[in-house]
């Protein structure tokens, strides 16, 4: 065999070596997404039941997410620096790098609802108000889904629904602020601080869902455009 | 061999560049952080609406920026040291360019307010919040500037005051209301204001933890994601966390 003939084998084998890396590196981002997806269900129960036990269990699992951050982050960088990779390949590992900083906005975001949970029985005695903040936790839940299921199957369709849903959610928060203002007695205004609060963390949570999605069809499409959802 | 030194010196050309253009980004944040509590305290509609729509030159810097590390990246190949300088401006610039937004969401909940007669005790409570965030926030870009690893570190514990702060405020707005000085839905404006100071301390918080990083090459989430190793080790459940401190521990704020 000749040295050009070595060469040329070893290119191949090189760049699907990387491309396994790469596959690889996709499947972690997938273990990590459905990590925060629990942490989301995590939100919607303590949100729901004021289960002060499960709040202090879900603070500590947000440990398991930044570990993985850490772990994603370190390996594209390795990954850019190893590899000088080009065009889509460089796409990949840009929109991964920023995709692992919304998962874990996310995650953060979830665990700012867990701390209300000391203030459920103060949420829930306002029955409709309750049921609006449970209506925008389930949007967000679902919202999160759609993004997740989108990523996985790389669907540039499913991506671009998501910011069409997320008007499902500013309707909730505003029937949710309107509901706020109009509360008076005692105690009206640590309830409208809460609710406020609550619900403030739960659209931002679709908002950064929005921004996966705008994340992908940059990366399926190439359009910088979809990068300008980030800076807003 | 000389192609080699003539491409590290672009390099840290253009490295200087995108950190020149962090620290203007960062610069217009400042004085826009300086002016707004004053502008919120005398709901001067003027500054809001300049602080509103500067905003957009902040997302258009922001946008540059990343467009020119990424091109870094591509265009050359950075080592160890240098690739944690071009993450840390990639991070920076989103640290920053957040804190920018939650001005301005600051001035739009001052338009909101707009006429609202500020109980003095609230009023010396947002002066304070408003001072102290805006010191750490000057003081996170310095310890970027002057590489200095111990005031970045420091910035946590700045923090603290903002936190406690934050509480007090939240209790004032609260007995205000219940003494009839402020409305419900200037509470509720109110008490996003006080949020919106809170997150850009965090901000802050984070741009110190990064600039540690730059410097150290040590990470803040190395700390939780130590405490995970540490646990999986032991075959440890979930230990049980206090509530009401921290989002988690260690992971950006």
């Amino acid at each position: 065999m000749t040295m050009a003939a070595d060469s040329d084998a070893g290119g191949p084998q090189v760049r699907s070596h990387f491309s396994a890396e790469l596959d690889q590196l996709r499947l972690q981002v997938e273990v990590m997404a459905v990590r925060v997806s629990l942490a989301l269900n995590r939100m919607g129960r303590v949100l729901a039941t004021g289960d002060e036990d499960l709040a202090a269990v879900a603070l500590a699992a947000d440990d398991e997410v930044d570990a993985m951050l850490v772990s994603l982050t370190e390996r594209c960088y390795d990954l850019i620096r190893r590899e000088s990779p080009v065009a889509s390949d460089l796409r990949f590992l840009v929109s991964v790098l920023r995709l692992l900083e919304e998962l874990e906005r996310i995650a953060d975001l979830s665990l700012r609802v867990v701390k209300h949970a000391p203030d459920v029985p103060m949420l829930k005695a306002d029955a409709s108000m309750f049921r609006t903040l449970g209506d925008m936790a389930d949007v967000a839940q679902s919202l999160y889904r759609t993004a997740l299921d989108a990523w996985s199957a790389q669907d540039v369709d499913a991506a671009q629904a998501l910011a069409e849903h997320n008007r499902v959610m500013d309707g909730h928060y505003a029937i949710l602020l309107e509901h706020i203002l109009g509360l008076e007695g005692p105690g009206a205004a640590p309830l409208a601080v809460s609710a406020v609060l609550v619900g403030r963390a739960l659209e931002r949570i679709a908002d950064h869902t929005v921004i996966v999605g705008e994340r992908l069809r940059y990366l399926l499409t190439g359009d910088p455009a979809y990068l300008a959802a980030e800076v807003r | 061999m000389e192609r080699a030194v003539e491409i590290r010196k672009n390099f840290h050309q253009a490295l200087e560049e995108v950190s020149h253009e962090i620290v203007r980004l960062a610069g217009l944040v400042t004085e826009a952080l300086g002016k707004a509590t004053e502008a919120l305290l005398c709901g001067d509609l003027t500054v809001a609406e300049d602080i509103i729509k500067g905003d957009d030159v902040l997302d258009s810097l922001t946008l540059a920026i990343e467009e020119h590390c990424y091109q870094l990246l591509t265009l050359q190949q950075p080592m160890a040291s240098d690739l944690r300088e071009v993450v840390t401006a990639i991070r920076l610039t989103a640290e920053i360019e957040r804190s920018g937004d939650l001005v301005a969401n600051i001035m739009k909940a001052a338009r909101r307010m707009y006429g609202v007669e500020f109980d003095p005790k609230l009023r010396g409570l947002i002066e304070r919040l408003g001072e102290q965030v805006h010191r750490q926030f000057r003081l996170s870009i310095d310890a970027y500037v002057e590489r200095d690893d111990k005031l970045a570190a420091a910035i946590d514990d700045m923090d603290d005051i903002v936190d406690e702060l934050h509480v007090d405020y939240i209790q004032a707005i609260f007995e205000t209301h219940e003494q009839g000085a402020v409305a419900l839905q200037a509470a509720v404006q109110l008490a996003l204001v006080g949020r919106f100071y809170e997150r850009i301390g965090d901000h802050a918080v984070n741009v110190g933890e990064r600039v540690q990083f730059m410097v150290t090459g040590w990470l803040p989430e190395h700390t939780s994601a130590a405490r995970q190793s540490l646990r999986d080790a032991n075959g440890d459940d979930l230990p049980l966390a206090p509530l009401h401190d921290g989002d988690g521990a260690g992971g950006p704020r």
